[in-house]
């Protein structure tokens, strides 16, 4: 296995980014564009992993802050998802994601407003002009194989979806998903069970 | 970003002269005002030490939107045909679009008029009346990604808008909603 080397620009990209050194990309993995990573802020040396024959479009942000991680499964079809991740997020393998899908393990902010307001108070001095919850609530997110999300999707923090499911589109899922299951709605409940006598394992 | 003492300002172009930016407010994004075409004075307020990432300020020539101190938007959409107003420590996340206006006439005879006044042949053509009415915004409300907030809706101080949801009536300050269409989450 081989991978887009640290560095390498893109010859399609509109943007004038390269492929960050803490981004492990299979080398046969789609990448539209490296606007996709202006926001990434992890310090994990291995903060994103792409794999092979796996595919982000124009509309995917890596909107990582200093801890978090984000793996993306062989095959998997990324159209435009926004990853507003603290911890880490898991996308397996063969999933098709669609287009304004919001997967965030974080909130980003306090439920308290005094607490938000001291938060919004250290924006303007910080260096990249970023909010910061400190100590985070972060959860992680797990997108197991061969699920499909709809556009318009938001998954909350701590949600998993199980293996070959269906969430519809503009739902939004705050709690965990069966597998073979299709959800939809907002907020997302369960609408039916799917046939799975003919899937291969994932 | 530059994060030393300035006035307020758009990184990616030259401010309309009706916009009037606190200090250390920073707007950025190359399109933030491609559909800004308010020709009051002020059309658009932004208080000290707010942050605009990626904002559309989507503003209509008969309208104004104030935004106060130490707000947070990120790629927030505001159509506004009369007036948004946002208050001080607000935050509002990726993608949520505030709208104070119907965008056309409900009654269809009223369709076919605003289509034809919209069309290439319509320049002159009045576009008729629209429903509008004011979104407010109070201090310190939390508003997530994905969220759609309609015209006439006043959100109360403190109040946290899951994100997703599509408010469409008020909400009590300090309330917690979510869901389309946005209701209260139990207290």
């Amino acid at each position: 296995m081989s991978r887009l080397l640290p560095g390498t620009t893109l010859d399609w990209d509109w943007y004038p980014g390269t492929i960050p050194a803490n981004a492990w990309i299979d080398e046969t993995a789609y990448i539209e564009t490296t606007f996709s990573f202006h926001l990434l802020r992890s310090q994990d040396p291995d903060a994103v992993h792409i794999g092979r024959g796996a595919a982000t479009y124009l509309g995917t942000m890596f909107d990582l802050g200093p801890r978090a991680r984000v793996r993306i499964g062989d095959f998997a079809f990324v159209h435009g998802v926004w990853f507003i991740s603290d911890s880490s997020i898991h996308i397996g393998d063969h999933s098709m994601l669609s287009w304004n899908v919001v997967l965030m393990d974080t909130y980003r902010a306090s439920r308290d407003p005094v607490e938000r307001r001291r938060e919004l108070e250290r924006v303007p001095a910080s260096d990249d002009r970023r909010l910061r919850h400190d100590p985070p609530t972060d959860r992680a997110i797990t997108i197991g194989a061969n699920v499909w999300v709809g556009f318009d999707v938001v998954v909350m923090p701590g949600v998993t979806i199980g293996d070959g499911s269906i969430v519809g589109a503009k739902s939004v899922v705050y709690g965990d998903v069966e597998p073979f299951t299709v959800v939809a709605g907002n907020p997302a409940r369960l609408v039916r069970h799917l046939e799975n006598s003919d899937v291969a394992d994932g | 970003m530059r994060n030393d003492h300035h006035p307020g300002l758009w990184m990616d172009g030259e401010l309309p002269p009706n916009c009037r930016l606190g200090e250390r407010t920073v707007v950025t994004g190359a399109t933030a005002f491609k559909r800004f075409h308010s020709r009051r004075d002020p059309g658009l307020t932004i208080g000290a030490n707010s942050t605009m990432d990626g904002v559309q300020f989507a503003i209509g020539a008969e309208a104004t939107v104030s935004i106060g101190d130490f707000c947070y938007l990120t790629n927030a959409v505001l159509l506004a045909e009369l007036e948004i107003s946002i208050g001080r420590y607000v935050i509002i996340g990726w993608n949520t679009t505030i709208a104070d206006t119907d965008f056309h006439p409900l009654a269809p005879a009223l369709r076919i008029q605003d289509a034809r006044a919209l069309s290439p042949l319509g320049r002159g053509m009045a576009r008729p009346t629209i429903a509008r009415a004011p979104v407010v915004i109070e201090d310190d409300v939390w508003i997530g990604p994905s969220c759609t907030i309609l015209k006439g809706v006043r959100i109360g101080r403190g109040a946290f808008i899951e994100p997703g949801s599509v408010v469409t009536r008020d909400v009590e300050p300090g309330a917690h909603v979510l869901g389309n269409p946005a209701r209260e989450v139990a207290r």
